[in-house]
């Protein structure tokens, strides 16, 4: 991968997807509602599985299309899709209250974490002209991001997505610096993240309930 | 050979067969104790028989084991062994209290030997992005263990625990990428260029500007595993919130994994950019983690923090000791490591006998556990002056090294204020632990039924704490040679 020049067809294809990558990631951190997150986070996993068609097509790659298949049915379709039934709807989510800073200073945290990124990653790890120079700083920003939302947020749904949002950043990285990354990895990886996501509902739904029954509780105690 | 590394790596597998067919707890406690024992006999077959020659190399590279690794592999299968047999004690004693479901018993079951395996075959695998997997996926088993008594606290610290510790390893993820990337330059086909062996053998090739970066994202990413300061924040609460036999696993065996991985990144790192990079970011995080640990040791409250604190302390020991680096420093690194990991072992098994029978983990409810129960009181006196780096025992001979090797290596303040900080710890520890053995009694309640699960519950606190006495009198020459063996692998 470390060939492919930005101004290749597919270079520019790729670079178009990281910066909507990058956007998606600012949509999620600035909003509040739990129904967006997940479709915020749901969009930018198909435009990463579009990114990682574009480098299968580019490398005649069939792990790649795997990869790209794989992304499109569980990072986008499937993820969003059970964590939208098991916890949004079913433990009645909707909006988040529980932001240690406002919607405001979060963007602007991430705008500076954004340069930031831009700052550490783009002069001495990558030779300029090829598409990774272009995309690993959207990258490193996406998994700042990522990390930014899990900070400033303290609902375990929001962390969820905030973790996955990290994995996207580090998985765009991924196909862009090193197309060759060894499959079985790579499916290992993915095997992780499924895994993860299972065992994180199950904790997440069990704390919603326990602390919804907990200030219910507050509730009847106070009561007369 | 390939088969005694299969039979390692399968051997704990055997707790989580027997629970799924239906074995109550100690059934499947038993069966878990036995494929635990195999495990470790299988390691150390594997290690004598490669000690005089070439290192077990398989199926691309991802099979891998050389003495480094099969000393941890030791090191992990022992503590394995100690856990399984503390398990039957515990959990039964749980399961006829009522506190465990049926349910419950057997998920402990699978999950502790899913965890187990999967952290041995981290160990057995030379291929950088593997490890990953494999750590992720150890650190969600844990995990299960961690939140397994269901209750707001114990799910808060599971949580706190996958989620702090999986956006770690993702950074660690995030490293290892930089690091294939730093080997592009090498015509080596795409598994090669994340294999261990040919990435260190290779190293002069490698380039720097990446090779630093990966570094720093693996140290800080693994690093979140091993529990060092500042990303130990998940450490004290899954410790405390864990059944203790998984405790012990947590503190004496996942950590050690998590510093394998650094160890792996650092030779590399070490034989392209010299000592002088990977030096500071060590002692960095090792001072970090030892001044954190001994400052929340100050605070008296749940013994079972107290104790996760010393190991934020230990680790940070241990990183120090690879901060120092040379031959003296690597070997107090290691002789450090199979010593804590008993001692750590002996500890939190003992204070799981503590919690059933006081039924609390407040070290404050603890009083006279010397009168009233002679074994695990003396056994967590031992320990806690063991883990304190008092002689006759192991730690106090590896502490020394490390000491040693700090003023051989760099200037003296670093060692010396190494040492203040140890006392301070010693004084932190001592004025909790001696509070829970002295004193009058209060009347207790026998938690297991039968003869054989107190037997169960004294036996590998007698065992850890014989193995550590001898380590501290006398290294065998064996366990000598594989520690300079794997020190030569990795400079």
């Amino acid at each position: 991968m470390e060939k492919l020049a930005a101004t290749s067809p597919a270079g520019v294809l790729l670079d178009l997807s990281g910066v909507l990558i990058l956007l998606l990631a600012f949509a999620c951190l600035g909003s509040k509602l739990f129904n967006r997150y997940v479709a915020y986070y749901g969009a930018q996993s198909v435009v990463l599985s579009f990114a990682a068609a574009v480098a299968a097509w580019n490398f005649h790659s069939v792990d790649l299309w795997i990869l790209a298949v794989l992304t499109l049915a569980v990072k986008g379709i499937g993820i969003p899709l059970v964590t939208r039934r098991l916890l949004v709807r079913r433990l009645a989510l909707s909006r988040d209250t529980a932001l240690s800073t406002g919607l405001s200073t979060s963007l602007i945290a991430g705008g500076a974490l954004t340069a930031f990124a831009y700052l550490v990653t783009q002069p001495q790890l990558l030779p300029h002209g090829v598409v990774a120079a272009a995309v690993v700083p959207l990258s490193t920003a996406v998994i700042l991001l990522g990390a930014l939302a899990m900070v400033v947020r303290r609902h375990t749904v929001a962390q969820l997505i905030g973790w996955l949002i990290v994995e996207n950043g580090v998985f765009l990285g991924a196909i862009t610096l090193v197309a060759t990354f060894p499959f079985i990895v790579e499916a290992g990886v993915f095997l992780d993240i499924a895994a993860g996501v299972l065992i994180m509902l199950v904790f997440a739904s069990g704390l919603t309930r326990q602390l919804a029954e907990a200030s219910a509780g507050e509730l009847r105690e106070l009561r007369g | 050979m390939t088969a005694l590394a299969i039979l390692i790596v399968a051997g704990p597998l055997a707790g989580p067969a027997a629970a799924l067919a239906g074995a109550r707890a100690r059934g499947a406690g038993l069966a878990a104790a036995a494929g635990a024992a195999v495990s470790l006999i299988a390691a150390i077959a594997l290690l004598a028989g490669q000690l005089h020659r070439a290192p077990l190399q398989g199926w691309n590279g991802f099979l891998y084991v050389d003495t480094l690794g099969g000393f941890f592999l030791l090191t992990v299968s022992g503590v394995t062994l100690l856990a399984a047999v503390g398990s039957i004690a515990y959990v039964s004693a749980e399961e006829d209290a009522g506190t465990f479901s049926r349910f419950q018993v057997r998920l402990y079951f699978v999950f502790f030997g899913l965890f187990a395996s999967l952290m041995l075959a981290s160990l057995a695998t030379g291929n950088l992005g593997l490890i990953f997997v494999l750590i992720e996926a150890s650190t969600l088993a844990s995990a299960a263990l961690v939140g397994l008594e269901g209750k707001a606290r114990s799910l808060e610290a599971a949580w706190k625990y996958v989620i702090i510790s999986s956006l770690g390893v993702t950074i660690a993820l995030a490293g290892t990428l930089f690091l294939f990337y730093a080997g592009s330059a090498l015509h080596l086909s795409s598994s090669q260029r994340l294999t261990w062996p040919f990435l260190f053998a290779h190293a002069a090739a490698l380039a720097p500007a990446p090779l630093r970066l990966a570094f720093l994202l693996a140290v800080v990413g693994y690093g979140t595993k091993v529990g060092l300061a500042p990303m130990h924040t998940w450490l004290p609460d899954a410790h405390a919130e864990a059944p203790s036999p998984a405790s012990a696993m947590l503190s004496a065996a996942l950590l050690n994994t998590g510093m394998y991985a650094i160890i792996r990144f650092l030779a590399i790192t070490q034989a392209r950019l010299g000592p002088t990079f990977p030096r500071a970011v060590l002692l960095a995080f090792g001072f970090a983690s030892v001044l954190i640990g001994v400052l929340f040791m100050v605070r008296r409250g749940n013994f079972k923090r107290l104790f996760a604190y010393s190991s934020v302390e230990h680790m940070g020991i241990i990183a120090v000791a690879l901060g120092f680096g040379g031959v003296l420093g690597l070997y107090g690194a290691l002789l450090h490591t199979i010593n804590h990991a008993l001692a750590k072992a002996v500890l939190f098994l003992g204070s799981g006998d503590i919690a059933l029978r006081y039924r609390t983990r407040e070290a404050a409810g603890v009083r006279g556990a010397l009168t009233a129960l002679p074994v695990t009181g003396g056994a967590l006196l031992l320990g806690s002056m063991a883990v304190l780096g008092s002689p006759p025992f192991g730690l106090f001979l590896s502490e020394l090294t490390i000491i040693r090797a700090g003023f051989a290596r760099t200037s003296p303040v670093l060692p010396l204020l190494l040492l203040a900080l140890l006392a301070v710890a010693f004084i932190a520890f001592a004025r909790t632990t001696t509070g829970m053995v002295t004193g009058q009694p209060p009347e207790l309640p026998d938690p297991y039924r039968r003869r054989a699960g107190r037997l169960a519950a004294a036996a590998p606190l007698i065992a850890g704490l014989a193995v550590l006495l001898l380590l501290g009198l006398w290294i065998p020459a064996g366990l000598n040679t594989v520690i300079l063996r794997s020190v030569a692998v990795i400079t």
